[in-house]
Order: structure tokens, then C-alpha cells, then sequence
């Protein structure tokens, strides 16, 4: 199953080489006829979702180096596409390749405008791929594309002319600094025996003094020629373009050297000269791209296809990774648990051996003693109104005129109420709710707290002996040492200012006035 | 992008989609697997460690039981411990009123309830409960409430605490005779303890 379809087209056919791991494994050579052209259609009738690349050797081509105001972003692309359409109208084949910025103070964009001026030339190759509905990834220029040849070769000079013989002529590309600078393709056959140094010398001083014409190079500087020879029978034009011309350095690549070089297969060098170029084309495609947008969209869905697949299979492996580190640290923890659960159930026999030896008990030993321990704090915590009782008794021996008509205690953590003494009915239902249950945590304080209902007796409406004699009542029993607070909440007169009194001097104390009084003993907490 | 790109990659979406969301349930699941396996670790290290410590103390354990079964059989006896023994308080508080020559005990007990004061005394695995009862009777002296609580104690019937009294005298016309001179209304709380039974906590 091949991965890229090289495609090399030039006026005398086409040659097509299928990509495979890092090399071309098989190439085809095809004539530019009817026969040449089925051949190609045949051909790529067995392949599905390859992508196509298209290399063209032809003499129509053209190359312009300008020099534009630097822009960027849709400015740029516009100011680009423009000058494209000002050079070339009548083709569809076109590019621009931004070489850097200048030298000069203005900084202005380097470019190389490219153009395959003839677009019929590949017509029917590529009516035949996009018919067969392959994405073309795009269309080259060959000198584009070798380019990246003298660095492919190892070749360090600074002015070199590469020549090599193709099929419709002689292409001479001109690299500065390994930067293409000029290239041409002669007419014609590239001549035999002696004719053939000949032919190659006065292409090459031609091609000297175009490059003198554009000032692209002097006749004075030292220039390499690179002879590209695929057939090993350019010994003798090398020796005589050495001999011809001092100021040349001519290096000659035989089939060998260049295969081996090249990673590539010697055997593939007899198919076609553009086999070497469509090697370098398979690694790297060049920038340069001729081919319009509507002509690689196919390989734009192409790439994103294949993006989302590759995306797919990166999330498939990324999940799988993580959920099998997952079920590994589960296998992991499951191991752990089982050994604890060995261990404890070793221990816990341990512990039935030695519990057998135990008396006979109805709880845990836990429980047994928490039991009797809550048992012990419960009775100790029990308070009875007994200790209430005896302060009241005590206090109430200096006054014998104060009577108790009622008393109530309170064991809570709220005060008795001064106007309900205590439980005052048998009935749950009627009764006040119950303190809700404390939660745990701080301790609760629970106090004691009494309501003493009194009156004086005998009573003869002498309201300010009375009252002397409840608050002498109230401060001996806040004498006492359990005691924390004593309050009077009732006294016979209220002599409160916001109240209103009345009364009559002349009404009979023994039979109508009463001198009522309440109040409230609240002991210590821990009383 | 266009209906028609979208139409181009349909399918690899549709692949896309479809990794993802098994992608996300494998490692949702396994994710699952792991806490719960991580959970019953963690628990069971707990009972490893509770093991190991009820191993160690297994000494002292005899000590206490030996040392508080007694106490806890004669709280079983009294009815502190188990289930409430209101028959048995209805004849405390009968020999009670025999024993203290009183009028007569009214009473009402209330439903069972968790022990509003529990938490002072940290129980622990040990419920306590209570259940209200509201005692009304009749007194010839204000003494005799203290005595009638004193006797009810000693009946053995079970743990209770007073929460609250009133007492009233009865108006006599200043008749001295052999009758009731005081009522008394008290609420009392019967404090029973609930405990898990050996092996079962």
C-alpha cells in the first residue's frame, strides 16, 4: 500500500513513481499519448485516498524575484495575490515563495514569484487523478523541487550551477548560497560524443552570462558545476568542461554516488531522471505550490481527515492508557485490601482463641463498663428538691408572719417559671413540651431553681412592714451558700411608678387585704 | 467550512465522537473501580487497625469485665439496663404509698424517648432513653415528698431523676385531724439504658 503518489510530467510524458516508507518502491514511465495517458488512468484505478503530488519539467515556466512593502496578514495576502494576477493571466498555476526581508531601510518582503505558464502541459495527468478522486496535495516546479538537492548532495559552494540531462533537454538551475536563483531548460536533444561537451559548454557559458545580464553573478566569480550524471556517460563532458573552462570547478555524480547519496535504488535511476527528483519530493514537498485552492481542497479534506483519525487514534491511546492505569491501581488496592483482610482475620482469630478464656458476659467489655459507669454518673447527677426545702426552712425561722402557700423546683436547664410552680397538672398532653434531647458535646449545666409563694400573716395593711419583712426573707435565704440568685417577682404593693394604685385607709385589713408575695430561688450549678 | 466539508468528514467526526465518548466511559468505569477499591481498602485498613488494638487490649478487656459484670447484672436486675419495667415501677410506687402511709399515687407515664441529657454522659454504642412520669399525691406533711422518694429509691425498680415538684397546702379550716394537708405534683424521668448484646456491636 503505497502513501504518496509522485507524479513527474513533462512535454514528452509523465513519470510516476509510489511512495512507500521513506523511498519510491516502484516507478512507471508513461508517454504523453493516448496509450501513455490509459496507462496512467489503469494505474491509478488501484489506488484509493492518495494523495497526489505533481512535479513539471517544462520550458514554460517562469520566475521573477521582487521586491514588495512589508505587509502581513490579509493586507499581505492581497497586495500578493494581485501582483500574482498582473504577471500571470492566463494561467491558474502560480505562486508566491517569501524569501525574507531586505537589507535595505525600508525592510521591505523578498519574494520569488513562480508560474507554470503553460497549464496544458498537465491537463490530462491531472484531469485522470481528480477524476479518480485523489486529493492532489499540489503542483511543483522541478527546480523548485531540487532546490533541496545540494544539501541532499553535501555540496558546500557558494555559486552552484546544477546540470542535468532530462528528456526534453538540458536543465541548468542556478543556487547561491544553496538559495535557487535561476534556472532553464533548453530545447532540444542534449547531443552525442564530442558534439555533446560542446553543447554542455556553451549552455553552461550562456547560462554564465544570463546571470551576468541579470547581475546575479559576475563572470569573475569562482561557480561549481554539478554534473548530474544518472547514466555514468558524462566523464568525458565533465573533462572537457574542466579543460574548456579554468575558472570552473566541475564535479561529476555518477549513478553510484548519486543513488548512494540519495538513499536511493540504482536500478530506479534507469527508469526515468526524474526519479531523483520525485525522491525529494516524496521526503519534503517544497513551499512553492502551484496548484489553486480548488485544486488541493480534496487533499485539505484529505489532511483533515486523516488529522481527526490520527486525533482519534491519540485519544483512543490516551484513554486506554489511563484506564488501564486505572484497572492497575485497582488490581493494585484489591491486592492491598486482601492481605488487610488476612491479617485481620488472623488477628481476629487470635483474639476468639484468647476471648474463649474470658468470663461468660452479656456486653463488651466496653459497654459492660461504659453501662455501670453512665449508671454511677446518673445517680450522681440526681438532685431532689430536699436541699431547696432546707434553705427555705431556714430562712423562714426569723420570720414567723411570712406563710408558704405553695412551692415549687425546678431541676432543668431553664429556670422555674415565677407564674407556674412547677408540675401543676397530671395531664402529658396539656403539659409544657418536655426539653428536647441536648446533643452531645459541651457539657450541659442543669441548675436548681425554686418558687417560694407566700403570704404575711396576720397582715394589718401595713404594706412597708411586709415588704421589709419579704426582703429580710429574700436576703437571708441569698446568704445561703448554695444559693446564686434570689429574686422578689411578686410583692404585696406594687409601687412601680408605671402603674396605677388605689385603695381605701379606712378598709378592714383583717377581712379583705392580703400582703401575696413570690419569690425565686435559683442555686449554683453544682449545688 | 462548508455543508460540503462537513459531508467530507462526516465519518472520521462520527470515529472522533464515538472514541471519545467510549474513551470517557472506560476511563469514567475504571476511575469507578479504583475509588471503589480504594474505599473498601480504607475500610478495611480501619478494621485491620481496630483488630490489631482490640488484639493488643485483649488483657485489659478480662480485667474490665471481670471487674464490672457484677455491677452491670445488678443493673440488668434493677431494669436500668434492657427494656423499660414499667410493671415494675407501678408496684415500686404501690409498696411506696403502702410504705410511706400516703393518700393514694396518681400517676401517667409518657412515651419513651431518647434521653434529653445523654450527651453529658457520652454513651457511646449505649442508648439511653426515658420516659416521663407524672406523679400527683397527697401529703400529710411536706416531709413526706422527700420520704416518699427516698422509699421509691430503695424498691430497686430502676434509675430515676426528679425534674421537677410543686407542693400546695390544702386549706383544712384548721382542723387538726388525720388527713391530707398538702398536695404534691412531681415529674420524674425512669432512665433505662439500652446495650448492644456481646458480638453484636
Amino acid at each position: 500500500m503505497a502513501d504518496k503518489l509522485l507524479i513527474g510530467v513533462s512535454a514528452q510524458g509523465a513519470t510516476v513513481g509510489l511512495w512507500r516508507g521513506n523511498r519510491i518502491a516502484e516507478c512507471h514511465a508513461l508517454a504523453n499519448d493516448e496509450s501513455g495517458h490509459a496507462a496512467f488512468r489503469e494505474l491509478l484505478a488501484s489506488f484509493d485516498n492518495l494523495p497526489a503530488y505533481l512535479m513539471v519539467d517544462a520550458v514554460e515556466e517562469d520566475y521573477r524575484f521582487e521586491t514588495l512593502p512589508h505587509a502581513f496578514g490579509s493586507d499581505r495576502a492581497e497586495m500578493v495575490a494581485r501582483k500574482l494576477r498582473q504577471h500571470y493571466r492566463n494561467t491558474p498555476y502560480m505562486t508566491a515563495w517569501l524569501l525574507g526581508r531586505d537589507a535595505g531601510k525600508r525592510r521591505d518582503d523578498r519574494y520569488l514569484f513562480s508560474a507554470l505558464t503553460n497549464p496544458e502541459l498537465i491537463d490530462e495527468w491531472l484531469k485522470a487523478v481528480v477524476a479518480r478522486g485523489l486529493p492532489v496535495a499540489g503542483v511543483y516546479l522541478l527546480p523548485m523541487v531540487s532546490a533541496a538537492l545540494p544539501q541532499k548532495l553535501d555540496i558546500k559552494a557558494g555559486n552552484l550551477l546544477l546540470v542535468a540531462p532530462h528528456v526534453g533537454g538540458l536543465r541548468l538551475t542556478f543556487f547561491r548560497d544553496r538559495q535557487f536563483r535561476l534556472s532553464r531548460l533548453t530545447r532540444g536533444d542534449s547531443g552525442k560524443g564530442e558534439n555533446r561537451a560542446r553543447y554542455f559548454g556553451e549552455e553552461i557559458s550562456n547560462t554564465r552570462l544570463y546571470l551576468h545580464a541579470l547581475r546575479t553573478m559576475t563572470l569573475d566569480e569562482q561557480l561549481t558545476v554539478l554534473l548530474l550524471d544518472r547514466n555514468d556517460d558524462l566523464a568525458d563532458v565533465a573533462a572537457g568542461i574542466a579543460r574548456d573552462n579554468p575558472s570552473l570547478e566541475c564535479v561529476r555524480l555518477g549513478r553510484q554516488e548519486l543513488a548512494a547519496r540519495l538513499n536511493l535504488a540504482e536500478s530506479l535511476l534507469d527508469a526515468s531522471p526524474y526519479v531523483m527528483y520525485l525522491h525529494l519530493l516524496g521526503f519534503r514537498a517544497p513551499q512553492s505550490n502551484l496548484a489553486p485552492a480548488n485544486v488541493t481542497l480534496g487533499h485539505k479534506r484529505y489532511q483533515a481527515r486523516r488529522g481527526i483519525y490520527m486525533g482519534a487514534a491519540a485519544l483512543a491511546l490516551g484513554s486506554a492508557v489511563w484506564a488501564g492505569a486505572n484497572l492497575f491501581q485497582t488490581l493494585m488496592l484489591r491486592g492491598e485490601e486482601e492481605d488487610a483482610a488476612r491479617e485481620r482475620a488472623q488477628l481476629s482469630a487470635q483474639y476468639l482463641e484468647i476471648t474463649r478464656q474470658f468470663p461468660a458476659a452479656p456486653a463488651s467489655a466496653e459497654n459492660l463498663m461504659k453501662t455501670v459507669e453512665i449508671a454511677q454518673k446518673l445517680r450522681e447527677s440526681v438532685r431532689t428538691p430536699e436541699m431547696m426545702m432546707a434553705a427555705v426552712s431556714r430562712a423562714l425561722e426569723a420570720s414567723p408572719t411570712i406563710v408558704v402557700k405553695e412551692f415549687g423546683w425546678k431541676y432543668g436547664t431553664t429556670e422555674i417559671e415565677a407564674e407556674s410552680a412547677g408540675a401543676r397538672t397530671a395531664s402529658p398532653a396539656a403539659a409544657p413540651a418536655p426539653e428536647s434531647p441536648a446533643p452531645a458535646g459541651p457539657a450541659i449545666v442543669r441548675k436548681q431553681s425554686g418558687l417560694i409563694e407566700g403570704e404575711i400573716r396576720p397582715f394589718r395593711g401595713d404594706y412597708r412592714g411586709a415588704i421589709d419583712t419579704i426582703h429580710a426573707f429574700a436576703d437571708r435565704l441569698a446568704k445561703e451558700p448554695a444559693v446564686a440568685a434570689v429574686r422578689v417577682v411578686k410583692l404585696p404593693l406594687n409601687v412601680s411608678p408605671a402603674l396605677q394604685i388605689s385603695g381605701n385607709t379606712l378598709d378592714s385589713p383583717d377581712q379583705s387585704a392580703t400582703a401575696d408575695f413570690k419569690v425565686v430561688v435559683v442555686f449554683k450549678p453544682n449545688a | 467550512m462548508n455543508q460540503a466539508d462537513l459531508q467530507a468528514l462526516k465519518n472520521p467526526l462520527l470515529v472522533l465522537a464515538a472514541v471519545l465518548l467510549a474513551g470517557a466511559v472506560a476511563i469514567y468505569a475504571t476511575g469507578q473501580l479504583t475509588a471503589s477499591a480504594q474505599r473498601q481498602l480504607t475500610q478495611q485498613q480501619a478494621q485491620l487497625k481496630e483488630a490489631r488494638t482490640r488484639l493488643q487490649k485483649s488483657g485489659e478487656e478480662k480485667d474490665i469485665i471481670v471487674r464490672y459484670l457484677d455491677g452491670f447484672r445488678q443493673l440488668q436486675r434493677s431494669g436500668f439496663v434492657g427494656e423499660e419495667q414499667r410493671i415494675n415501677w407501678l408496684d415500686g410506687l404501690r409498696l411506696t404509698n403502702q410504705q410511706a402511709d400516703l393518700f393514694g399515687v396518681d400517676y401517667q407515664i409518657g412515651v419513651q424517648k431518647p434521653y434529653q441529657f445523654a450527651g453529658a454522659f457520652s454513651p457511646g454504642q449505649v442508648e439511653l432513653n426515658q420516659s416521663v412520669m407524672r406523679l400527683r399525691f397527697r401529703l400529710l406533711h411536706e416531709e413526706d415528698m422527700m420520704r416518699f422518694f427516698n422509699i421509691l429509691a430503695r424498691q430497686n425498680t430502676g434509675i430515676f431523676a426528679i425534674d421537677q415538684c410543686s407542693m400546695r397546702r390544702i386549706d383544712t379550716g384548721g382542723v387538726i385531724r388525720y388527713q391530707p394537708n398538702v398536695t404534691a405534683e412531681c415529674e420524674i424521668s425512669w432512665i433505662t439504658a439500652k446495650v448492644a448484646a456481646a458480638g453484636k456491636q
